[in-house]
């Protein structure tokens, strides 16, 4: 036990001694874990926002203004008809507008721009029993001829139908854009990181070959004397790795409530015990990265 | 004897040493002749840097428990590469190397330091560190093999008076002449009182007076049981002491005799 503060010592020595280099490994190992760690919150949000838009219940049906009443008509009573439809509310386009109008209160010159114009459809809101039957049902009224007869877009009538998959779906295309470029990143962030780590314990070796020499000579164990350079990357990581938790924490406390603020609808706030998790997580990455890439450079730099 | 001498495993390492008798100059010599504490059996040692002219080609010895023993020859005749296959720094090309019965060559890499522990090393450029007082520097010995600090606070200062330093315990190696800090670097090679002590070349920087003053202390270090090998082409030395003489020439070995001279001509 002694020597764990012995290698402390000797790390903390060695972190004084290349300080550049160690600060350049800490923040790439700060940088690469703040983007990891805001790709894991990021995605128990989106994870937590598709669970929500899951569990609606609700098709939304788009009608265009130039459908005729009675297929309107014809189509309300056979979707009002389906199993598992509890309730139709029919929106016409003055409706749709007067709510827009009421949802935009705080900025009328929004609807002053439309110049007396409409551009919003009529729809039907269509609630539904279960929400598990929501693909089921759209599937029927996708297929529907009184449906195909009024829909709004009748190029692509699937576009004339909202409802919770669909606007997954879309999430789901953004997010695995947007995640695919955060692995590269992160996988770009954690080689620097090893070259860094790589630099800094090769210095740390360089700077104490006597010492090293010395230490074989009298019989220190191989692993006294890798000691003090397994500490020093695991420093780097705790240290790299505490800066990552502070900022992601600064932005949950005070970045995050102006988003879920102007995003009201979706649900963006975790429970805190997610951050707890995430952060454990990153400490533990931490200390893989900067213990991996001090042993690399030691099986390079360090003969024993 | 001998087989007590090389820890078989670690945990009874420090045990072993505390066990050895402790350095006490005026103690009578100690006659363990019997197992030998160092066998050579036909060992060659070729450097890939050049297969034709082998380091050491088909050395056999035996060196005892309790001895005292000069390894002569020139420049590049394999004194060197003696004391690193000693102390497993290398390995053999072929031959055998046993200490206190164990077999080099067989023994696991993570063994090695715990045989280091039992072989005090001094050589020619003193390998002392530069910004470590004498006491940090031989203490740093101890504390690098897990020694507790009650057994440094002892034992330094005890190892210091021995080499006859103990009044430059705060002294740091640039502050001391070339003879103190050989001493020094005894100190720190015996100072975890290992059974054998190894010395290359411990004067080859030094003058001929300060040269006798260490030969006397490793005489006297000798005298306490601990074996003694010193790798050296110090003529006057090997001549004035008349100790066993292990002669190598070209990496083969010439000659071995008790109570011999230095012999090569000039």
């Amino acid at each position: 036990m002694p020597s764990i503060f012995y290698f402390l010592r000797e790390a903390l020595k060695g972190f004084h001694r290349h300080l550049s280099t160690a600060v350049g490994s800490v923040i790439t190992i700060f940088l690469s874990l703040l983007i990891i760690g805001a790709f894991a919150i990021g995605g128990f949000i989106v994870n937590n926002i598709v669970s929500s838009i899951e569990s609606e219940v609700n098709i939304t049906a788009y009608v265009s203004d130039d459908a005729s009443d009675d297929n309107v008509k014809a189509f309300q009573a056979w979707v009002t008809e389906i199993d598992g439809v509890s309730k139709v509310t029919y929106t016409s386009k003055e409706e749709a507008l007067e709510k827009f109008r009421n949802s935009m209160a705080s900025s009328p010159e929004i609807i002053d721009q439309l110049d007396g114009q409409n551009p919003l459809p009529a729809s039907f809101d269509i609630e539904l029993e279960d929400p598990q039957q929501v693909q089921d049902i759209a599937d029927q009224i996708q297929a529907n001829e009184y449906f195909l007869s009024v829909c709004d877009n009748q190029d692509d009538p699937s576009d004339s139908l909202k409802y919770g998959q669909k606007t997954v779906e879309r999430l789901f295309a953004l997010t695995n854009t947007i995640r695919i470029i955060g692995v590269a990143v992160i996988a770009l962030l954690i080689f620097i990181a090893f070259i860094f780590i790589n630099n800094t314990i090769r210095l740390a070796i360089l700077s104490r070959r006597r010492e090293i020499a010395i230490m074989r000579l009298v019989g220190a164990s191989n692993n006294f004397i890798r000691g003090p350079f397994l500490m020093e990357g695991a420093l780097h990581a705790i240290i790299g790795s505490a800066f990552a938790i502070l900022v992601l924490e600064l932005l949950h406390r005070f970045a995050l409530p102006y988003v879920s603020g102007a995003l009201m609808w979706l649900p963006i706030n975790l429970d805190f015990t997610v951050y707890l998790v995430v952060y454990a997580l990153l400490i533990v990455f931490g200390l893989v990265i900067g213990l991996i890439g001090a042993t690399l450079a030691m099986r390079r730099y360090l003969k024993i | 004897m001998a087989a007590r001498r090389v820890a078989s495993d670690p945990s009874r390492t420090s045990q072993l040493s505390a066990s050895l008798p402790m350095l006490d100059i005026n103690s009578m010599p100690e006659q363990s002749l019997g197992v030998p504490v160092i066998t050579f059996d036909h060992v060659s040692k070729v450097y890939p840097a050049q297969p034709d002219r082998p380091a050491l080609k088909d050395v056999s010895l035996q060196i005892f428990a309790g001895e005292f023993v000069f390894l002569v020859g020139h420049s590049g005749s394999g004194k060197s590469t003696f004391v690193r296959l000693l102390i497993r720094e290398l390995m053999p090309s072929s031959g055998r190397i046993t200490i206190a019965n164990e077999d080099l060559g067989k023994m696991k890499s993570w063994r090695v330091p715990y045989l280091r522990r039992n072989i005090g090393c001094v050589f020619q450029d003193f390998k002392l560190l530069p910004d470590k007082t004498v006491f940090e520097n031989v203490a740093f010995a101890l504390e690098v093999i897990g020694k507790s600090r009650h057994v440094i606070k002892t034992q330094v200062p005890e190892v210091l008076r021995l080499v006859g330093l103990q009044d430059k315990l705060n002294k740091r190696p640039d502050q001391l002449s070339g003879g103190e800090q050989q001493r020094v670097s005894i100190a720190r090679a015996i100072v975890n009182r290992p059974p054998l002590l190894v010395c290359d070349e411990p004067t080859g920087n030094l003058d001929p007076q300060t040269s006798r003053g260490i030969m006397d202390l490793l005489e006297r270090i000798n005298r306490t049981g601990t074996t003694v090998l010193v790798a050296t082409h110090d003529r006057e030395m090997v001549d004035n002491m008349r100790r066993r003489v292990i002669a190598l020439d070209r990496g083969q070995l010439t000659r071995d005799q008790d109570r011999g001279v230095y012999g090569f001509d000039a």
